[in-house]
């Protein structure tokens, strides 16, 4: 399986951006969904990139960028970005937002629309399948289980795996993350 | 319910009709003479006639030979829209010897032969029943004579800032006598305490000072500054307005303004003049060219050893025990030129004003830059009094910003590069500014080359909203976070000194102005005007009007051109010995009225006054003759003169006298929506003849019996053409009154059993004659789909219901 954003540039900054790539309803359907109705009111004063902390260490997360990109209708490139999976979800560009434009769930919208288009990073796929098998986003190494036993420690609680797979089942998780791996190839294309 | 169809008749009714050709505009389509042979067969038509051109003089002559030899009563005269010629045939019908009023008009151009070229029986048909509801109106109309009230010579001017200083010298210069109310110790505004004005950087005391002495100076101008406008009543060209003089602790006739009591007074206090950056003494001006000089005490800081008392001596112009006064004017208008205010960011904590010591504001820089402010033109910081080398200006401080002010405060821009150039051009390479914008606004004449200045002066202009400010505690220099938006990447600069070009803001006390004048404010706090664009300087109450700032933002050029234009709109009151209203207002029968008070709310001018246990009493010269108050009235006290219940309801009924299921009944308002339907006939956009027009001056007027009733007798649909929401109704709200009411009947009907396709609300501007032809063409097929049965099972079923609540009323 590719990576999710490996065929298309991040950002949109390395490539002219083509008549063909315009999508002018995608903003419509932005303002239709929970989170992202007040898009439109963004005027791109880049207050909320000034003070994002991710944007102050990353080289191409600009959630003013991502937002104008939406408006102007870039639907691909947007939902390609790799860059949208940067967002900490502080929520301080919403904080500082001078036209109420809630940004992190803007920037949470787009990240839902990739899912569904089956544009998820790697990494993110690897946490699914953990928490799924384990019920642990993150699964614990063996290395560190053997070293809290030497020193003494109680053990981890273990997961519940299928109390976990009951809610996802009823949020529809499976069929955003597991099931379309086979699709998401020839979806993507 | 009275039936309409039964007139009071004092006299026998002699009804004339005159049915126009228009050369074939007319009759090209409609069959005239059928039109005519049709009028004959009208009850009380005595006289019928058909003209070639009507409105030229052989046509006017026949109506008046007609009138005089035909003893005419009444007159319908069928030719265009009454937009047209309405005027031209009151007149003549005047010069017969009749009353004005006692004439109507039967659209049969612009509604008839116009609009249904496509089928010449259908707009006979139509041109028929135009000329049967016009007759069935004029019946019912009265004579009317226009109404007269007298005028006051005088003005007065609330607020002596750049706007109300020209306002005032205009109006004393044309001979008026003005009266200037100012609630600060000098007149002058905001303008007297900058130190250069944009974009020609000439100082602005030196050019407002001698307009201030010529206020003072001027017979026909009285000052009244220090003091407060208490209270105002009455109604164009009869204002009577209370005006309370605060204390000043000095006598002003006594005082010569030599200033010894200042030089003798040990109190020193923070001067508000220099936003509290430098000092005045308890007894003081604050500043040299105070007009009128004046000196006053501030008893907060004052310690009363009375010094001043000693150094004034003879001339015994100090008084403790001054009480404040009240004093009443007479006035046939008003000019409201209140201005703004200066917002300070204390609420805005990341910009750290109030914290950091050299985050400052743009009035304060702008008394820090002036020669004779408090620091003599030094630009210093507050934190070490050290020249600042690095100076960043953040635009839209709390303009432009959902969570502060939303607006765009019109002059920051402009002000913010003057400063930059003053900056550049005392210290040149000696300092580097930054300049943080999101849109550089810059319209007005001369305007953009200020900008070009400024960027060849050096001046760094960054394209981001700053985020953030921190301090480095021990230097007291301000780090500015932003996004340089135009390279992509967050950027931060250093800087010795901020200034902050902040919102400006309604002025503190606009509400009482407000209150007290009857003016409503827009959703920022401005006052409101009558038309933002076509009465930019009228209020909705009639001899109220607006100069500069105060219903919104203006720069001194415009405030100076509307302080101009507001005294010119004034004077069209005030040179009047007495001011003329078209006599189609309401009036309130009081022993109907329920004394509920439900009217006052509802009338857009503040017109209508309900004392306790008294009938509802409408200021004749307030009211602008919409009808909303006739529409609401739940217990049907109030009649609109020209427009009554009677007189719409008879057209109703001549309307649908026959095949009504057929007609879609349509009530225009006058300015718009008939407008719109007109310009569909003007531009010959053919639509179907089944529509039956009537027109009212706002649809705030459509009362909602005229609906039942157009449905009880079987309408096969009704329409309502009013102005768009939200602005363009020319009565301020007459169609929200109009929504509300309408919303909950459609809703009402539809429960009933009625097609919502059969009763429509459409807002139609003068603009849109191709909307209107399209909504009618509409309606028509939803009319057509319907089809007759079903319409007619439809109305039987409501019929019944209908007639309930008719009768109940």
């Amino acid at each position: 399986m590719t990576e999710a954003a490996s065929t298309s540039p991040p950002q949109g900054k390395e490539q002219p951006i083509k008549a063909s790539e315009i999508d002018p309803k995608f903003k419509y359907e932005l303002q239709k969904m929970h989170g992202s109705e007040k898009i439109l009111k963004c005027f791109q004063c880049g207050t909320c990139t000034s003070d994002c902390p991710v944007a102050r260490f990353s080289d191409s997360y600009r959630p003013r960028t991502l937002i104008h990109m939406a408006q102007l209708g870039l639907k691909d490139r947007v939902l390609n970005s790799d860059t949208l999976w940067l967002c900490a979800a502080c929520f301080t560009c919403t904080d500082r937002c001078p036209q109420d434009v809630e940004v992190a769930s803007v920037i949470r919208v787009f990240r839902n629309l990739a899912t569904e288009k089956g544009c998820i990073p790697q990494v993110f796929k690897d946490q699914a399948q953990s928490l799924i098998e384990t019920g642990y986003a993150y699964k614990i190494p063996d290395l560190r289980i053997k070293k809290r036993e030497s020193q003494g420690l109680p053990p981890l609680p273990k997961g519940n795996p299928d109390a976990v797979k009951k809610t996802l089942k009823g949020v529809a998780f499976f069929d955003r993350v597991q099931k379309p791996q086979g699709e998401q190839a020839s979806g993507k294309q | 319910m009275s039936s309409p169809q039964d007139p009071a008749k004092p006299e026998a009714l002699r009804v004339g009709v005159f049915v126009c050709h228009c050369g074939l505009n007319i009759a090209g389509t409609v069959d005239v003479h059928a039109v005519a042979e049709f009028a004959k067969t009208i009850p009380d038509v005595v006289y019928v006639k058909e003209n070639r051109y009507t409105c030229a003089d052989p046509g006017q002559e026949e109506i008046r030979k007609a009138i005089r030899q035909q003893k005419l009563n009444r007159v319908v005269i069928a030719a265009c829209s009454p937009r047209m010629h309405e005027p031209t045939f009151r007149r003549t019908v005047a010069e017969a010897g009749l009353n004005s009023f006692l004439y109507e008009m039967a659209n049969i151009r612009e509604f008839a032969s116009w609009c249904h070229q496509s089928d010449p029986a259908a707009a006979t048909e139509r041109a028929k029943d135009s000329v049967k509801m016009a007759v069935a109106k004029v019946r019912l109309m009265q004579p009317l004579q226009t109404i007269e009230v007298p005028v006051t010579n005088k003005a007065v001017i609330i607020g002596g800032g750049i706007a109300g200083i020209n306002a005032a010298l205009d109006l004393a210069e044309q001979g008026f006598k003005v009266y200037m109310v100012e609630s600060t110790q000098s007149i002058g505004g905001h303008m007297a305490a900058l130190d250069k004005t944009f974009p020609t950087l000439d100082c602005s005391i030196c050019i407002e000072g001698p307009k201030m002495v010529d206020c003072a100076r001027h017979p026909n101008i009285t000052i009244f500054a220090n003091s407060d406008l208490v209270k105002c009543e009455g109604y164009i060209g009869n204002f009577k307005v209370k005006i309370r003089k605060n204390p000043r602790f000095v006598i002003p006739e006594k005082c010569t303004g030599c200033g010894e009591c200042k030089d003798a007074c040990p109190i020193e206090y923070p001067n508000e003049w220099d936003n509290n950056l430098g000092t005045r003494k308890a007894i003081s001006v604050p500043f040299d060219q105070t007009v009128p000089l004046v000196y006053s005490i501030n008893r907060d800081y004052c310690i009363e050893c009375f010094k001043c008392t000693e150094a004034c001596g003879e001339r015994d112009a100090i008084d403790f025990d001054q009480k404040p006064q009240e004093v009443d004017i007479e006035v046939g208008a008003i000019v409201v030129s209140t201005g703004f205010d200066v917002y300070e960011p204390y609420d805005m904590p990341l910009l750290g004003y109030g914290k950091y010591p050299n985050v400052i504001t743009g009035m304060e820089f702008e008394r820090l830059i002036l020669a004779a402010g408090p620091t003599g033109g030094k630009v210093i910081r507050q934190s070490d009094g050290k020249k600042p080398h690095r100076i960043a200006f953040i635009l839209c401080v709390g303009s432009r910003d959902k969570q502060h002010y939303p607006y765009c405060s019109n002059f920051c821009c402009m002000y913010t590069l003057k400063h930059v150039v003053q900056l550049k051009e005392k210290y040149k390479e000696d300092v580097e500014v930054y300049v943080f914008y999101m849109d550089i606004r810059s319209p007005g004449k001369g305007y953009e080359e200020f900008y070009d200045r400024a960027r060849e002066r050096g001046v760094n202009f960054i394209r981001g909203r700053v985020s953030r400010i921190d301090e480095d505690p021990v230097t007291h220099n301000l780090m500015v976070h932003s996004e340089d938006s135009l390279l992509g990447q967050p950027i931060e600069v250093e800087a010795d000194m901020v200034v902050l070009a902040t919102a400006s803001i309604p002025k503190k006390g606009s509400d009482e102005v407000a209150r007290i004048l009857n003016l409503s404010r827009d959703a920022n706090g401005f006052f409101m005007e009558a038309h933002p664009k076509l009465k930019p300087m009228d209020a909705p109450t009639d001899g109220v009007f607006f100069a500069g700032a105060c219903a919104g933002l203006k720069d001194i050029p415009y405030s100076v051109s509307q302080g101009s234009g507001a005294a010119s709109r004034a004077a069209t009151v005030i040179s009047k010995p007495k001011w003329k209203i078209e006599p189609i207002i309401s009036i309130v029968d009081e022993e109907k009225c329920k004394k509920c008070g439900a009217c006052v709310d509802k009338c857009p001018y503040g017109a209508i006054r309900q004392d306790a246990d008294q009938p509802a009493k409408i200021i004749t010269a307030s009211c602008h003759g919409c009808g909303t108050c006739v529409a609401e009235c739940p217990s049907h006290a109030i009649t609109q003169m020209h427009f009554t219940d009677a007189q719409v309801l008879a057209q109703i009924h001549a309307a649908l006298e026959t095949n009504p299921e057929d007609k879609i009944l349509a009530i225009l308002c006058n300015w718009c929506s008939y407008a719109g339907a007109d310009l569909a006939g003007i531009s010959r956009c053919d639509y179907p003849a089944s529509v039956r027009a009537i027109r009212v001056m706002c649809s705030g007027r459509v009362a909602r019996e005229f609906v039942l009733e157009a449905l009880r007798l079987g309408a096969g649909a009704v329409l309502i053409g009013a102005c768009h929401l939200p602005y363009d109704c020319h009565y301020i709200s007459g169609n929200y009154k109009m929504k509300d009411r309408t919303d909950a009947l459609k809703a009402m009907l539809t429960k009933l059993g009625m097609s919502p396709e059969r009763f429509r609300v459409e807002y139609v501007s003068a603009a849109e004659g191709i909307h209107y032809a399209e909504v009618i063409r509409e309606i028509d097929s939803q009319r057509k789909a319907l089809g007759k049965e079903k319409i007619q099972a439809e109305n039987a079923k409501l019929k019944p219901i209908l007639e309930n609540m008719l009768k109940r009323k």
